[in-house]
């Protein structure tokens, strides 16, 4: 049902003048993927600093959540360009990517990243105070940076993976794969008797 | 010998036979290339930034670039050691690319900018240095590391 949704809204997206017109454009396509993977070197590379900050393996002199608070911003530039580009580059392939495993995989682990920054981010507003300054921070905390650093390598893996066509809907997959990548027609012909 | 005569070489070596052979490991290695370059691109902009004085400029500049200089080295190893490794496996195909040699040349002004220009100016108390000195070196340093990574994602375009 929802596979059939997802589709059903990429094929509309698919015919539109624009993402026709991204899709075909020679250079402008580039330029949009380039500035994604790009812009990864600002909000990653901010993402680094402030978590091997909390891993207590850089810039350990200075206090912790002072690292955090005076990177955020350029981070969130960052993330806001990956962010815009990333749905431009989705509106300009929207079927295949709709029916990528990685693109899919990319998006679970984007809302698993994102909720442990939030947690991480709120763990760290509320006890700041009593470990800011050290220069190795808690277990917990050095857990949580940890896991961030992992989650986000893994959406960085995905998104390259993407570009592979390993499992893409027309190569014969188990039914569970045709499933998870969302290929409707191939899974309704491989469950027709 | 002729560079063109490397490329054959390695388009023919046993490397270059195992990084055709296994299109998993390649993609693999290039996701390494990409984290490790995300590293450098990361603590060079943070670095550059703050000589800018556009963050950090509450925490003294010296601490901030002795800090992120000592991450340059490690992730420079394991972009250039998964760099070869992919060019092993498309050596011919690179070798006419003009954006890869673009990347090279921008690669080699910034490993001289590292370690032959911003590292050792650096080394003196930055409150010495004229200001504009170092905002034009930051300027310098982000446009040259953000052509490496462009020409380096262009390669794929070619």
């Amino acid at each position: 049902m929802l596979n059939e949704m997802l589709l059903n809204l990429a094929e509309w997206l698919a015919v539109q003048d624009w993402s026709i017109g991204l899709h075909e454009a020679y250079y402008m396509y580039g330029w949009v993927e380039g500035t994604h993977v790009l812009t990864l070197m600002l909000f990653l590379g901010m993402l680094c600093v402030i978590d091997l900050r909390m891993l207590g393996l850089i810039l350990t002199d200075v206090p912790a959540a002072k690292i955090a608070q005076r990177l955020d911003t350029p981070m969130m530039i960052g993330f806001g360009i990956m962010l815009i580009t990333g749905f431009a580059l989705y509106y300009a392939i929207p079927v295949r990517t709709t029916q990528s495993i990685w693109f899919r995989i990319k998006v679970v682990l984007l809302i698993v990243a994102g909720i442990n920054a939030l947690l991480f981010r709120n763990k760290m507003h509320a006890s700041a105070d009593t470990w800011s300054e050290d220069p190795v921070p808690p277990k917990r905390i050095r857990l949580g940076a940890g896991l961030s650093l992992g989650l986000w390598a893994s959406v960085v893996t995905a998104g390259r993976l993407m570009a592979y066509d390993w499992y893409d809907c027309n190569k014969s997959m188990p039914e569970f794969m045709y499933w998870a990548a969302g290929c409707v027609a191939e899974l309704a012909a491989s469950e027709a008797p | 010998m002729e560079l063109i005569a490397f490329f054959q070489w390695l388009d023919q070596s046993a490397l270059a036979e195992f990084s055709k052979a296994y299109g998993g490991v390649f993609a693999i290695v290039q996701v390494g290339h990409i984290l490790s370059m995300v590293l450098l691109g990361g603590m060079i902009i943070t670095g550059d930034l703050r000589l800018l004085g556009v963050v950090m400029r509450d925490i003294p500049s010296e601490s901030v670039l002795e800090n992120t200089h000592r991450w340059l080295a490690p992730a420079l190893t394991v972009s250039i050691i998964t760099g070869s490794y992919m060019t092993s496996a498309i050596a011919m195909k690179i070798y006419h690319s003009g954006f890869f040699w673009s990347k090279m040349y921008w690669l080699a002004a910034g490993i001289v900018m590292v370690y032959l220009i911003r590292r050792p100016l650096l080394k003196f108390d930055h409150a010495s240095i004229n200001p504009w000195t170092l905002r034009l070196m930051a300027i310098a340093s982000i446009t040259i590391w953000f052509n490496v990574a462009g020409a380096g994602r262009w390669i794929g375009f070619s």
